[in-house]
């Protein structure tokens, strides 16, 4: 697969944080565990519903945002689970309950695709853990006994509010732990990590947790009836996102596989465009950029090559460094209107139209032209200096690129490099 | 004649409806749950939702349903108005403004009867009674979409424009089953409803579904961009040959007609239509130079021409399509007696994508203007396939093909090609094969002998 995916899945195996979150989680679902089974649980069907669709929901997970895996239908369960009431509950499960039954049925769930070799991450499913934990505290800390759906909404109300309470509360917690994992992992500023987190969760998250609400409101008036009833808008979640996240990934290695061509038309080196790529989301993360404006970027700098397609036969190990500064610049020209000309790519042809100019001449006087264009420029500068090891010294080429700083390139950018190569970032 | 049948139609419809509306209004008490309830109409009206793709409907079903087992039919009846009054845009003729409404209130009488016939409780009742409940709203959603579709029916059919049968099996019947799946919904809204939320219950049950219809959007747009980006990304390699200049998508184009015609599925269909744009993706990795070349081609340049097929799939590989796409772009030259490249497939091994590539592929390049030879005629060209339909091509699609093209034509290649050149001889396009016998290729420009 192509090096960013690698970079996705490579990535967690060095976490820290990681490994304290799936002890957390363990230990928070031992612990209960413990309590419950010396209390004995109590209503066992509701038990056995619970547990089977949040198993079930954990086992058809799926990957969205090219990020992390979502489980909808899980989510959604537990978090119903979590605010049960009367009527139709007679005995509305323990905190301590709660959280054994989702982290068991968590487990059975993953415990499948492990066997049958799917993609499974054992660190968001304690992270599911801990949220619902948080939900359940929340909403018992909120929500007095005598509280139930008797019909009147002076019940209601308050019960749906508690319910929205309890649900934020898990989304909040669920977002801090992501933004900060974000930081650790690509190295993003927190605050822009929250903010990209927490728009997710306006949307996603506020989806799976409407959906816990209505089935936990449903099973509390009429029992176990609500669950093949709530089964259908949670089958459509589930199935409009699989559909999302299958297109949005085919687009991506679309792009990809496109950027891939100047590599079997020779006019770049086997691996050259991934490479500026990921080097240039590691500067594009370091300067905390918005995930629009990620994936322009991405999409920029694997495309900023493509002009060269239109141009006449390569040169032999025509690196685009080699040539001189007016034919780069034409080849980005005719890159982005290339690029333009697909009608939905307009904001990278612009990043591309620019990747080629100097600072001083470019964005220095020019507020239009985007940081991305100085961001592209400067990772198109280090590949070809480092290449695949076998160029210069990472230090080397930091210190020529150093010598052009505020003329060649933007002094931003080159700082932000600064730190990337300082964390070690090797291609 | 037919004017006059569907004035008096309608006006039945209108009557009817009327009638029925009157005796509702009788049945119900004006307050403040009539309010409410009216108001939930106007939400489902208004919510327009993608059941599935290329089929948007409105959600007034799901809230009709609801209405039911809050209040009883007769609300129903009484609100059903209020969904059309949501979906009042732009100004059309009189008889759609009586009928609409109309055929709305009717709809909502037949499922309302249907509820009312399986013994569905109401109000409260509902909350102690939920298998039949939710019996009742599925018989109440069926009989709302029969009296709908029924109606429909009706009226297109003394219009007579669109057939009915068509309009049953394309627009009726694939909705048929979500919207019964919806009606679930429909009752878990009555549910939290009576359950003290009141009205605002629509929040729990509009919340996900807002959510679900971004995803659907996002997934429609993320399609539509994939789309746009390889069209231009095609544009780019055809730059290097003036001549190929929209080859591909002429070819999608082609391959998609003929694709219809042998009624292939729609995951197929898209497959085919992205395997005839990608599949001389690979001429990117051949160099301009021979492309461009004019005279006659030495055997190492073929050599070069004929690796653009496996290029291709180097190019495209990672991309998820169906494998079906990837071995079309690799067999898209073979011949279907075995002499094309590069594996030398012959008959009904060639992959069935790259069969029909290869026909499209053929009558598209011998309809277009090379730089030694103009343009051939649609005619022709097809005259040219059908006399080499056992050598080179599958006989079946082959006839499939005239038949696709004779009845429905082909939009000849772009007008803005460039004049064949009168100084070139014998410069032979990869594509155009040994066929006819005016052709200005020689059988070893196509393959190997």
């Amino acid at each position: 697969m192509t090096q960013a995916q690698e970079f996705e899945t490579l990535e967690p195996r060095r976490l820290g944080s990681g490994v304290v979150l799936v002890v957390a989680g363990g230990a928070v679902g031992l612990v209960a565990l413990i309590v419950s089974a010396r209390q004995g649980l109590t209503g066992w069907p509701f038990v056995i519903v619970f547990g089977l669709l949040i198993a079930v929901g954990e086992m058809v997970q799926f990957r969205v945002d090219s990020s992390r895996n979502r489980a909808p239908i899980a989510t959604s369960a537990s978090l119903a689970y979590v605010m049960l009431r009367g009527p139709a509950v007679a005995i509305p499960p323990e905190v301590a309950q709660i959280v054994a039954v989702a982290g068991l049925a968590t487990l059975a769930g993953i415990f499948p695709r492990a066997i049958a070799g799917l993609p499974w991450d054992l660190v968001i499913s304690s992270r599911r853990v801990l949220s619902v934990a948080i939900a359940a505290v929340t909403f018992t800390l909120v929500t007095p006994d005598s509280l139930y759906w008797n019909g009147s909404w002076t019940h209601a109300v308050p019960l749906t509010g508690a319910m929205l309470l309890a649900v934020l509360s898990a989304g909040v917690t669920d977002a801090l732990v992501g933004a900060g994992q974000d930081t650790e992992r690509f190295n993003r500023p927190f605050p822009a990590a929250l903010r990209d987190e927490l728009a997710v969760m306006g949307r996603i998250g506020l989806a799976m947790g409407i959906s816990g609400m209505l089935l936990a409101a449903g099973t509390s008036l009429i029992g176990l009836w609500a669950v093949p009833l709530v089964v259908v808008p949670l089958l459509l979640t589930q199935f409009a996102f699989r559909r999302f996240a299958s297109a949005q990934r085919t687009y991506r290695t679309t792009v990809r596989s496109m950027a891939r061509s100047t590599e079997i038309a020779g006019f770049s080196s086997p691996g050259q465009n991934a490479r500026t790529a990921s080097l240039a989301v590691a500067i594009g993360n370091d300067l905390g950029l918005t995930p629009a404006r990620m994936e322009a970027l991405e999409y920029a700098a694997l495309l900023s090559g493509v002009g060269q397609l239109a141009l006449a036969d390569p040169s032999p190990g025509g690196a685009s460094l080699l040539r001189t500064r007016e034919e780069r610049q034409r080849a980005a020209a005719i890159g982005a209107s290339v690029i333009e000309r697909s009608g939905v790519l307009d904001h990278v042809a612009e990043i591309v139209r620019h990747s080629n100019d100097p600072y001083r001449h470019g964005r220095a006087n020019n507020a239009d032209i985007p940081l991305e264009s100085g961001i592209v420029n400067v990772a198109l500068a280090y590949e070809q200096l480092v290449g695949e090891g076998t160029g210069q010294s990472p230090d080397k080429a930091m210190e020529s690129i150093g010598l052009g700083i505020g003329a060649e390139y933007d002094p931003v950018v080159v700082e932000s490099l600064r730190r990337v190569i300082g964390r070690s970032f090797r291609f | 004649m037919r004017a006059s049948l569907l004035r008096v139609t309608v006006a039945v419809v209108a009557v009817s409806a009327l009638a029925v509306l009157v005796v509702s209004l009788t049945k119900i008490t004006f307050g403040l749950t009539a309010l409410a309830l009216s108001l939930l109409m106007l939400l489902g009206g208004a919510l327009r939702f993608k059941v599935l793709p290329n089929h948007p409907a409105a959600l007034d079903s799901v809230a009709l349903v609801a209405v039911f087992v809050i209040a009883g039919p007769w609300y129903a009846v009484a609100v059903a108005v209020f969904g059309y009054l949501a979906q009042l845009r732009q100004p059309s003729p009189l008889v759609k403004r009586i009928f609409n409404p109309s055929y709305r209130v009717l709809a909502a009488a037949g499922g309302g009867a249907a509820y009312a016939l399986l013994g569905g409780p109401v109000g409260a009742e509902a909350l102690h009674h939920i298998p039949t409940t939710v019996l009742a709203a599925v018989a109440g959603t069926i009989g709302h979409q029969l009296t709908n579709a029924l109606l429909l029916g009706l009226i297109l059919w003394i219009e007579g424009q669109v057939p009915v049968v068509d309009f049953l099996r394309s627009v009726i019947g694939p909705t048929f089953l979500p919207m019964l799946g919806y009606s679930a919904l429909g009752v878990l809204l009555a549910v939290t409803w009576i359950g003290g939320l009141g009205i605002a219950a629509c929040l729990l049950v509009v919340g996900p579904l807002l959510v679900v219809r971004w995803a659907l959007s996002q997934y429609q747009a993320e399609r539509a961009a994939q789309a746009a980006t390889m069209r231009a990304f095609i544009q780019v390699i055809e730059t290097k040959d003036l001549y190929t200049r929209g080859h591909s998508e002429r070819v999608s184009t082609g391959v998609g007609m003929l694709g219809r015609q042998l009624g292939l599925s729609e995951d197929r269909q898209n497959a085919l239509e992205h395997a005839g744009l990608l599949h001389d993706v690979g001429k990117v990795g051949v160099p301009t130079s021979i492309i461009r070349k004019p005279g006659k081609l030495d055997d190492a340049e073929m050599d070069a021409i004929r690796l653009h097929p496996a290029r291709g799939v180097e190019l495209i590989g990672n991309i998820p399509f169906l494998e079906e796409v990837k071995s079309a772009v690799l067999h898209h030259h073979e011949k279907y007696d075995g002499t094309g490249y590069p594996a030398g497939l012959s008959g009904t091994h060639i992959p069935y994508f790259a069969r029909i590539i290869g026909i499209v592929d053929a009558f598209d390049c011998l309809t277009s203007t090379r730089s030694y030879r103009p343009a051939r005629s649609v005619e022709e060209t097809l005259a040219i396939l059908v006399q080499d339909k056992t050598t080179h091509f599958d006989p079946e699609l082959v006839d499939a093909f005239v038949a696709v093209i004779q009845t429905q034509g082909w939009s000849a290649a772009a007008a803005d090609q460039p004049a064949p050149d009168e100084s070139v001889q014998v410069s032979i396009d990869h594509d155009d094969l040994s066929l006819g016998t005016g052709g200005g290729a020689s059988g070893s420009a196509a393959g190997p002998a």
